[in-house]
């Protein structure tokens, strides 16, 4: 492996003073003079139509400076790629928290009581809040108009399933023909909230025709595009201006009340703030999906799987719209990295009267591979047969397809397993009520479209710019290691410039892991053109041709044969006194050519008069390619893998009657210090990976096996199979009852 | 009314319900210190009232006058850090930031009462101060490490 | 979220310029302690009134002494300096630590003992210690005062005995003999920083191999705090062997009435019930192996 200085070492992030002293700036933070507060009145209904909206009692409060409904804003629908959804309700309210009217006041509390004094007149219709009802044949249609929204594609006949992918590889029936047991199972798992701390928040004031944004969002560009659209104004007359994001975990690409602050602004004449409390964002913000997997497998009593055909069913709640690609993926993440020869993977979007669903770290990842993996487990114990063997005898390897028809270079998957089983523990004898379980993930990390600018400056100044936002997984700082890297200088010295939207043409932001892959090439390519550009000054000042130059390791450049003497760039900088600028670009396209494995064990004990469940240790094993920060990768180890225990055992975005009920931190519980178990990672790091610097993803692999190694835990301990997420003990208690 | 904030005496115009949060926010412009949950659980908004952490988030400002309050703002400088905000810089101690003045307040009042805590007795403490990013190992070690710091040991 | 701005913040200094502001105002006031209920409720509008009378400026209500055999605890005296105080540590450890499983330090802080009886939780943990303890409260009132036991005082889910005019003085904990053995058990399945699914709390004192003294109640069980009696009285007198413990822990059943919840539905807390029970009377009854 190639020696680095900084690159792969635990730089301290270039937000840390920032971020301690309380200085970074987010949303919520940003003042401007004359600013309102705004708020939005949400339906009480899943499923209505308005009949009638009675604003003129808070019009008449005093403080109020703008209250607008659907009526007043009719125009272009919003959504990401599906733009199913009025920014406020037109006509009808599609689930219980739809945004139906605004309220611009001079003050919090303010706009509060005129949003209490607003009238509406529902009518209600019929709703439907399951996959299944939702699905069924006498269900009302909610998107009638679905097939007319941009974005969308027109259904034969009117459903609820907008949308719906077939993918065959093999003779699914011969391979079910040739096995000597089938074995299918049902999975479900339940909505989960992002649960970033910082709020949904917007601030908005419209100068002179020109609109400027300051919005906690991890896809700026988008952002800007999206609302662009909807108001029908060009994107070139906003501006979505840099900022801090307080946590992000796929949530915070969905601009939520975003449009709602133009309107608000626009209409009040004055910059306007909107901060979602938390009532608002568990009750209307955009979760993790909850799903339905149906899994049905042939195996032959050898071990071997023959076919395996999924069915993934999405609640997608009332509208697609926060979907960045319309639909939930991962359910090829339910086939796995298995040799299975025919399988077929069907994948449904369902439209319910309830919450519409939005990204979460690795969206469907989690849900696929809680259903897959332990359906595996269930296999290996029909056939008697230990999971880790089982799993072991029919992982692919290097050169193989893995069951969805994918190959990758450079598999690791067998030996990510075993580093994990051993580190685990996994062969040792346990006690009583103590049981082990393992899962296996895996996903190659994203493309998208990045750039970056390199500034160097007589003064020795060297500013990186970026057009990527700090939602706090540290891409900023990976991006500066590499420039330090390049142009040999203590990353101390390197400042980091977040820029405004409108710096270039576009940008994809932040998301599926693509964070290091493009921050990492983009910042190698930057250096690049930044050494160039020095070449360039210094071929200039000697009056020679470029290529006769060549810019070292050590931040020297040096004459091919020594005409020139050798002088690092900050002195030429000074000697001549120019600025060095490079700048680059990258389009990357589509998934890594090599995917990184996690397999995590889950070691617990249950306690079998209460069903309680205690994780007393957990291991998980990566196979990585090259660790740009060990700090920050560990952290994305950690942080994902307490995510997954939330998922796996407390969080539940509880819906009844269509209505979001866990409305508060004291109802919907996330893990806290007191709930994480000791942990152990074991890395496999390895030359394999993708760009410059040979790297992998990280932020969503360490998260997406969590649910399923408890779950696989529990069943080992007692025998009790939980196949409902998440494993609270209550299902526990009940599952053992059930099985007498 | 008067709030004495990080020794210093400020003049807000605030009425009965106002919260501390709200207050040294949007009428002191101390945005450090940050408001999520709203209900007093996440610890976002942790700030020192008299040394005690308090959820500035259901403490009415009116209750805090006539004590010293302390926020982020008060605990250290770019030019002189405090060894806390020093280890959570050093040890990952914060990956987004939005919860991080929560925490060192929290954990600044925990190192006056127990200037050696054990990592049970900070799991303990730190338990009301949520974190979405980091899983809290490397917080408790940022918070270990600042204690053995303040030793002499680092 | 900001409430109503229109709020006035009274702070008397003495409790008869309390009464009178409460009596000015009546249902358009309301008492402040520390706060950490009421404010969450101002906040969601689930209360709302005009004036809040704030007793922290009232001398006399914060504090912890011994008295003829009883703690006396001031009733703005904060959680965590019950759970921290030498006092209670030397006389009531039992007492330290069900205050010590209140939330998290940062709400202890701020929560007060009276207003925590006064706000009536039934899933707070601090009555089931108080009740197995025969703590009462005195109650102080423009028409003079009077003391009520903790196990009177909770009438439904946020509703206590107490007349629109009272207040709560302090808390008086007799200290129990010192061959009584103390458990509190709660259980929190989903998360540390939960309320509890159901929690028990039981004082016993054994003598010659008979159960001499029995004290059961229950917290997240019902509308109110749960005293079993049923329970109390199928062991008091009996000699405590595992047999009658587990049919004594049964009876439970029949005396909790649970919410349904995100801690669980009712059976199965009723079924945690009797589970948790049995197991504290293991712990108080059965010698310590």
């Amino acid at each position: 492996m190639t020696a680095y200085q900084t690159v792969g070492t635990a730089t301290a992030r270039v937000d840390g003073v920032d971020k301690t002293t309380g200085r970074a700036e987010y949303a919520a933070d940003h003042a401007l003079p004359g600013i309102i507060w705004g708020k939005v009145l949400h339906s009480s209904r899943p499923h209505a139509r308005i009949v009638r909206i009675d604003t003129t009692e808070a019009t008449a409060l005093p403080g109020v400076r703008a209250v607008i409904t659907g009526d007043d804003i009719r125009g272009n629908l919003y959504g990401r790629a599906i733009k199913d959804m009025p920014v406020l309700a037109v006509d009808v309210v599609r689930y219980v928290g739809e945004r139906i009217a605004a309220v611009a006041a001079d003050d919090e509390a303010t706009a509060q009581r005129a949003l209490d004094l607003i009238e509406v007149e529902y009518e209600d219709l019929p709703a439907v809040f399951d996959i299944e009802e939702a699905l069924g044949a006498d269900a009302p249609i909610i998107h009638p108009a679905y097939g007319t929204y941009p974005g969308s594609k027109p259904l034969d006949a009117p459903s609820n399933g907008y949308h719906r992918t077939v993918q065959n590889r093999g003779d699914l029936d011969a391979g079910f023909a040739e096995a000597d047991e089938i074995i299918e199972h049902i999975y479900t798992t339940q909505r989960q909230h992002q649960a970033y701390l910082e709020p949904h928040t917007t601030v908005v004031a419209i100068e002179g025709g020109h609109t400027n944004v300051w919005t906690n969002s991890k896809v700026p560009y988008a952002t800007r595009d999206g609302l662009a659209f909807t108001i029908g104004i060009p994107a070139d007359t906003i501006t979505v201006h840099a900022l801090y994001i307080g946590g992000d975990f796929g949530g915070k690409g969905t601009p939520l009340n975003m449009p709602i602050c133009y309107y608000l602004a626009r209409e009040s004449g004055r910059p306007v703030r909107m901060v979602s409390d938390y009532i608002e964002e568990f009750l209307a913000g955009n979760p993790r999906h909850a799903t339905l997997i149906k899994l049905r497998t042939g195996v032959k009593r050898d071990g071997t799987m023959t076919a395996h055909h999924v069915q993934f069913f999405v609640n997608c709640g009332a509208y697609a719209g926060y979907k960045p690609a319309g639909v939930i993926g991962g359910a090829n993440h339910a086939a796995g990295p298995y040799r299975i020869p025919n399988t077929r993977v069907e994948a449904t979007q369902v439209y319910t009267n309830t919450v519409p669903g939005g990204h979460m770290r690795t969206p469907g990842g989690p849900q696929t591979v809680f259903a897959l993996e332990s359906h595996i487990d269930e296999i290996a114990r029909a056939l008697g047969r230990d999971p880790y063997d089982f799993r072991m005898q029919n992982l692919a390897e290097d050169g193989e397809q893995n069951a969805a028809g994918e190959t990758f270079a450079r598999v690791r998957a067998k030996e990510t397993l075993q580093a994990g089983a051993e580190a685990a523990g996994y062969a040792q004898p346990k006690g009583l009520h103590i049981g082990r379980g393992m899962a296996l993930g895996d996903h190659a990390a994203g493309g998208g479209h990045g750039s970056a600018t390199v500034t160097l400056t007589p003064d020795g100044g060297i500013t990186v710019g970026t057009p990527i936002f700090e939602q706090g997984t540290g891409t900023h700082t990976t991006l500066l290691q590499i420039v330090a890297e390049e142009l040999a200088v203590d990353p101390e010295r390197v400042h980091l410039d977040s820029w405004d939207t409108g710096a270039v043409d576009t940008d994809s932001g932040i998301g599926g892991s693509r964070g290091t892959r493009v921050a990492s090439t983009v910042g190698h390519e930057v250096a690049q053109e930044t050494r160039r550009a020095l070449l360039r000054i210094a071929a200039e000042a000697a009056n020679r041709h470029v290529d006769e130059f060549t810019f070292g390791n050590d931040g020297v450049i040096r004459h091919n044969s020594n005409i020139v003497a050798p002088r690092s760039w900050g002195d030429l900088l000074v000697a001549t006194g120019q600025t060095a600028v490079g700048h680059a670009e990258a389009d990357i396209e589509g998934r890594a050519s090599a995917t990184g494995f996690a397999a995590q064990f889950a070691e617990v004990s249950v306690d079998p008069e209460t069903g309680e469940v205690k994780l007393l240790q957990f291991t998980s094993a990566h196979d990585v390619g090259m660790v740009l920060n060990p700090v920050g990768h560990q952290g994305q180890v950690n942080g994902g893998i307490v995510q997954g225990i939330g998922f796996a055992m407390m969080e539940e975005l509880r819906v009844e009657d269509g209505r979001v009920t866990t409305l508060s931190f004291g109802d919907y519980k996330i893990p806290s210090a007191g709930d994480i178990p000791p942990l152990k990672t074991v890395l496999l790091p390895s030359d394999d990976g993708v760009g410059p610097y040979v790297v992998k993803g990280i932020g969503e692999n360490s998260n997406t096996p969590v649910a399923a190694a408890i779950a696989n835990a529990v069943a080992d301990a007692i025998g009790a199979r939980v196949r409902n997420l998440p494993i609270t003990s209550e299902r526990v208690y009940r599952t053992l009852k059930s099985q007498g | 009314m008067q709030l004495n904030v990080n020794g210093r005496t400020l003049e807000a115009e605030a009425t009965g319900l106002a919260t501390l949060v709200d207050v040294l926010r949007y009428e002191l412009d101390l945005t450090g210190t940050k408001e999520a949950c709203g209900v007093g659980v996440c610890g976002a908004c942790t700030v020192l009232l008299d040394g005690r952490m308090v959820a500035s988030c259901i403490t009415l400002a009116a209750q805090a006058q006539g004590a010293q309050i302390q926020t982020i703002e008060g605990l250290g400088d770019r030019e002189l850090l405090d060894p806390l905000q020093e280890s959570f810089i050093t040890d990952g101690g914060f990956q987004c930031g939005i919860c991080t003045p929560g925490q060192l307040m929290a954990a600044k009042a925990l190192l006056e009462h127990n200037p050696q805590p054990t990592e049970d007795e900070i799991k303990h403490w730190m338990m009301g101060n949520l974190c979405r990013c980091t899983g809290y190992y490397q917080i408790i070690e940022s918070v270990a490490n600042a204690a053995n710091a303040a030793r002499g040991d680092r | 979220m900001s409430p109503e701005t229109t709020v006035t913040f009274h702070t008397p200094s003495t409790l008869d310029e309390a009464f009178a502001l409460l009596k000015e105002h009546g249902d358009d006031a309301r008492v402040i302690a520390g706060g950490t209920a009421l404010v969450v409720m101002m906040k969601q509008s689930l209360v709302v009134v005009d004036h809040l009378v704030s007793l922290a400026s009232i001398p006399g209500l914060v504090g912890i002494d011994v008295r003829e055999g009883a703690v006396h605890i001031g009733a703005l005296t904060r959680h965590r300096d019950v759970e921290t105080s030498p006092i209670v540590r030397e006389h009531l450890p039992f007492l330290s630590d069900v205050y010590g499983r209140v939330a998290t330090v940062r709400i202890r802080n701020s929560a007060t003992v009276g207003g925590g009886l006064a706000h009536a939780d039934p899933s707070q943990d601090p009555p089931a210690a108080l009740m197995v303890l025969d703590a009462r409260v005195r109650l102080v009132s423009p028409r003079g005062e009077r003391e009520v036991a903790v196990a009177e005082m909770f009438r439904d889910y946020y509703e206590t005995v107490l007349r629109s005019d009272e207040l709560i003085a302090e808390v008086i904990v007799p200290i129990p003999s010192a061959t009584a053995r103390t458990a509190y058990l709660k259980f929190l399945p989903r998360n540390e920083d939960d309320y509890a699914t159901v929690a028990v709390a039981a004082l016993a004192e054994v003598a010659n191999g008979t159960v001499q003294k029995l004290r059961v109640t229950l917290i997240a069980a019902g509308p109110t705090p749960v005293r079993a009696e049923a329970v109390e009285a199928a062991l008091e007198g009996q000699s405590p062997t595992a047999e009658a413990i587990r049919a004594a822990a049964d009876l439970v059943a029949d005396a909790v009435d649970p919410m349904d919840d995100f801690r669980g539905a009712p059976d199965y807390k009723r079924d945690m019930a009797v589970v948790f029970t049995r197991r504290a009377l293991e712990r108080v009854l059965l010698a310590q192996g």
